[in-house]
């Protein structure tokens, strides 16, 4: 058994640094991933996408395919069986029908044993087009003279975009006129006009970030079966398994107790892999009635899965000579693809919600083009509008010659300060962060680093809100005495691991006596989808009652055995004792013996937990880079990157720091290297990773990660959420450094060199 | 098409398979010999998930022809812990957090065993040099940096 000893605030595993519970499949490759799944009798499905950003489909010709040999179905939308069909949910548009909204949307898909025969076959389905005007621009396309994206909307469903982030504010639809903007939003507080009247110094620009995908490693992967009873089973790499049931039930007019969606592993999912290709993939089973598999190329994921919206921000906003922040004004525009669902909500509320601000006028626009529709992607909507404000902020801390951290500190909301909505933020960590930047090494020797030719330093803040939904867990006692902990969460981020360490504390057992596994819809307790940083905030919560209820059970089992009440006993690795009476124990193996064998008296210990959150707990970040720029060739090379955020309360510091430094990464690439490139006609340029830019470990750094808790009212243990607040700051803080570094500012991310050479007036 | 028989050896086993000629070393070894550890993330050789070492060069085997394979020792992730025991990388990927998703772990294992291989007590920026070719999108780096120098304490 392993050594532990107690640790910070009396807790013996939760806040303790430990390895990932599944980390010896991954290491060894023996951990299945959708892909590395092969049922018997299954077919391949390819599917051939539109070549054209806008177009009518006049007609298809799918014979000839039809006819290759191998083939064993060719699918159009004609041929689907009965669904629900929503033309303002992507989702529930399996295959283009009379007319195509974005280069690569779905129109036929070919099934066959051998997936290179599915794909000679696409080659062989004629499809006649007439196309019609692409609006690429969301500014053109906000136009009262553009050309429409799409035939005209009825209801707009938005129940994703929920999942992510739980704001009690409902988007106005478009009514009235056919328009391409899909959406509407605005926050208004005091007066702006006196506040710029107030103002020493304001400022005015247009921010402009570009869209980006996900690029999870793992395409997106679906594998389904429909049987001859009617049920129908779901293999996916999916964040939300449940929502999926839910969604196909709807859509396929199934009870939810005939639908198993069983959550694979996810090989990276970052917001992009909720639910997508289901449907279709379920639909394509039902048709065959044999199992179907659909694995995306790259180039199918980066052209038609759910990116990040491409977003302009236009802001003013005024400040005083002391550095009280006086107004803000903005217009936020998300180009939300040619289907309605962009997170502007979040953009918005954000982009004044970091410092108190008399003077508020935001406004929401949401957008839509003849490009592939927009997903989530960690902390969805809010880098973007990060970017504008927190390089205003720098500006206006600039030309009043005060420093911008101390500009910062000055207004930085704390707990009872309103966001946009009205709505008073609960206890939060943003001034924290700032300080803990404030006694960074990167910050603290910036004077230094300014001496060297073209280097700076630049920081800045971000923060997400998170999202909110119920869920569940159990706990129980196996007859050898250890623990599983079941929940119905995909784990993406090691929460499992992190469950796992919950109930080891409140049973007060090493870790290696709890295990925590994820089952599927038909087995699995419910639980919320795994997005909106809100699994071990929330589920955590769930685990931790249902270990507190097991560890009430187990004592009631033990007091009789014991002849002592249940309050005059304690449990330590695994034994319940007799307080002061080292002879009177039994351990979680003879009670669970005693409450699973044959004949025995007692029943099981399953504890649960069911939580129904109502608070959130917003997640703050501040974060700094040292830059170094090329004068001539515009590059941007980042020399130390450290970045601070509130999450309450560690429960695993490792994944905590894995979290902050992957997502920080993220928005370093956000900042220096990604971006959809689109031609005049819609066609994605870049649809691979060598012209789509990740980052690279010769691009990034080791990155500091400065853990800050601020203990959160409703978490576990004070956890608060983790996983998106991470990105929300990169793309500001390069560009703040960028300017320190050069003199002069890049508007628009990512910062390329090219964009880097027309600041400096040298394209 | 008409397959061919060849002759792979890979972790130090023969196997005799029947491929079509434009069938890639990844997925012979994925779907024919069911060997699923090593992963297809991009099918062009941009992000390294499918690495394995053949004739002890790193490679990225979706770009590599099976019949290209015979003749040389293929290496892949299932060979490095064959006696049930992890390889010092692998458990120091585990230790040090460098393991999130685990998609491309397989291939950044596979990268340092061979950065490690030629250069037992690299430094940081020889790492950041060794496993350039492989893309991670979860932990941006910082923990395999780690994972790879502690591996190459623990061996040296």
């Amino acid at each position: 058994m392993e050594q532990e000893t107690v640790t910070r605030q009396g807790y013996r595993t939760v806040g303790k640094p430990v390895p990932r519970i599944d980390g010896v499949g991954k290491v060894t490759g023996r951990t299945l991933y959708t892909d590395d799944m092969v049922l018997p009798r299954m077919l391949h499905a390819k599917v051939l996408g539109s070549l054209h950003a806008h177009a009518r489909i006049s007609s298809i010709d799918a014979t000839a395919a039809r006819n290759h040999p191998g083939v064993e179905a060719v699918v159009t939308a004609a041929e689907l069986p009965p669904h629900k069909k929503d033309p303002s949910n992507r989702r529930q548009v399996i295959f283009a029908e009379g007319e195509v909204l974005f280069c690569g949307q779905p129109v036929a898909a070919v099934l066959a044993g051998d997936p290179h025969v599915a794909e000679e076959a696409l080659a062989l389905i004629s499809v006649e087009y007439e196309e019609l005007p692409a609006v690429l621009d969301p500014l053109a396309a906000m136009k009262e003279d553009s050309p429409l994206v799409r035939s005209p909307l009825g209801e707009v469903d938005r129940s994703e975009e929920r999942g992510h982030v739980t704001v009690n504010v409902e988007q106005e639809e478009a009514k009235g006129k056919a328009s391409n903007t899909s959406g509407q939003i605005s926050f208004t507080r005091g007066d702006v006009e006196a506040g710029f009247g107030e103002a020493d110094r304001v400022v005015e620009g247009s921010w402009r970030s570009a869209m980006v995908h996900q690029s999870y490693i793992e395409l997106h992967s679906t594998i389904a079966d429909y049987d001859v009873a009617g049920e129908l089973s779901v293999w996916t790499s999916t964040q939300g398994p449940f929502q999926i049931r839910d969604a196909l039930c709807q859509a396929l007019d199934l009870p939810q107790t005939k639908v198993r969606v069983t959550p694979m592993e996810v090989g990276g999912g970052f917001g992009g892999k909720i639910y997508l290709t289901e449907l279709m993939v379920a639909a394509l089973a039902m048709i065959v009635r044999r199992p179907v598999k659909y694995i995306m190329s790259r180039k199918e994921d980066l052209q038609a899965a759910t990116p990040s919206p491409q977003v302009v921000v236009q802001l003013k906003a005024g400040m005083k000579g002391d550095g009280t922040l006086t107004a803000i004004q903005a217009r936020l525009i998300y180009d939300c693809g040619a289907f309605p669902g962009a997170p502007m909500l979040p953009g918005c509320l954000l982009l004044g919600g970091y410092y108190r601000c008399a003077n508020l006028g935001i406004q929401g626009y949401e957008v839509m083009t003849n490009k592939v529709s927009v997903g989530a992607l960690r902390a969805p909507g809010t880098y973007n509008a990060t970017f504008a404000i927190e390089s205003a902020i720098e500006m206006l801390a600039a030309e009043l010659g005060l420093d911008p951290l101390e500009a910062r500190l000055k207004n930085v909301v704390e707990e009872g300060d309103p966001l946009p909505s009205g709505q008073p933020y609960p206890r939060i960590g943003a001034r924290q962060c700032l300080e803990a930047i404030g006694d960074s090494a990167i910050w603290k020797e910036r004077s230094e680093s300014r001496k060297r030719p073209h280097t700076g330093v630049g920081l800045a803040l971000g923060g997400w809100l998170g999202g909110l939904q119920p869920s569940t867990a159990t706990v129980q006692l196996n007859g050898d005495g250890t623990i599983s902990v079941i929940v119905g969460a995909a784990d993406i981020t090691g929460t499992n691991t992190s469950f796992a360490q919950i109930a080891a504390e409140e049973l007060n057992v090493p870790l290696s006596m709890v295990n925590a596994a994820t089952g599927d819809t038909k087995t699995a307790p419910y639980a919320g989808i795994s997005a909106g940083s809100k699994t071990t905030f929330i589920v955590g919560r769930a685990v931790k009652a249902a270990a507190e209820q097991a560890r009430e059970q187990i004592l009631a089992i033990a007091a009789n055995p014991l002849e002592a009440a249940p309050e005059e006993l304690e449990m330590a690795d695994g034994v319940v004792r007799v307080k002061g009476n080292e002879e009177k124990s039994l351990t979680f193996a003879r009670i669970g013996t005693m409450s699973t064998a044959f004949a025995a008296r007692y029943a099981p210990v399953m504890g649960t937990g069911t939580v129904a959150a109502s608070k959130q707990a917003p997640g703050f970040t501040v974060q700094t880079a040292e830059v170094e720029v090329d004068p001539e060739t515009g590059i941007v090379t980042v020399l130390r990157y450290a970045i601070a955020q509130d999450v309450g309360f560690a429960i695993n510091p490792l994944s905590v720091a894995g979290q902050m430094q992957g997502g920080a990464s993220q928005g370093l690439g956000v900042a220096l290297s990604e971006e959809m490139q689109y031609d005049e006609k819609g066609r994605l340029l870049n649809p691979n990773l060598l012209d789509y830019r990740l980052p690279t470990t010769q691009d990034l750094p080791p990155i500091e990660a400065i853990i800050v808790e601020v203990p959160s009212e409703d978490g576990p243990y004070g956890a608060r959420i983790v996983g998106e607040p991470s990105i929300v700051a990169g793309p500001a803080a390069v560009a703040n450094a960028v300017a320190d570094a050069i003199g002069t500012r890049v508007h628009e991310v990512p910062i390329t060199p090219e964009r880097v050479l027309r600041a400096l007036g040298k394209w | 098409m008409a397959k061919q028989l060849i002759s792979l050896q890979v972790n130090g086993d023969t196997y005799e398979v029947a491929v079509e000629p434009h069938w890639t070393l990844l997925e012979t070894v994925r779907d024919e010999l069911r060997l699923t550890g090593s992963k297809e993330g991009c099918g062009t050789g941009d992000c390294g998930a499918c690495t394995m070492m053949v004739g002890g060069r790193l490679i990225t085997s979706c770009l590599m022809l099976a019949p290209e394979a015979e003749g040389s020792a293929v290496l892949t992730i299932e060979g490095l812990s064959r006696d049930g025991d992890l390889h010092p990388i692998q458990q120091a990927f585990i230790d040090s957090g460098g393991v999130q998703c685990g998609f491309c772990t397989p291939g950044m294992i596979m990268a340092a065993k061979a950065l490690l291989d030629r250069n037992p007590s690299p430094t940081l920026a020889q790492v950041r040099e060794g496993l350039e070719g492989n893309l991670c999108r979860c932990t941006g780096y910082t923990k395999i940096y780690e994972a790879v120098l502690a591996a190459a304490q623990r061996t040296s």
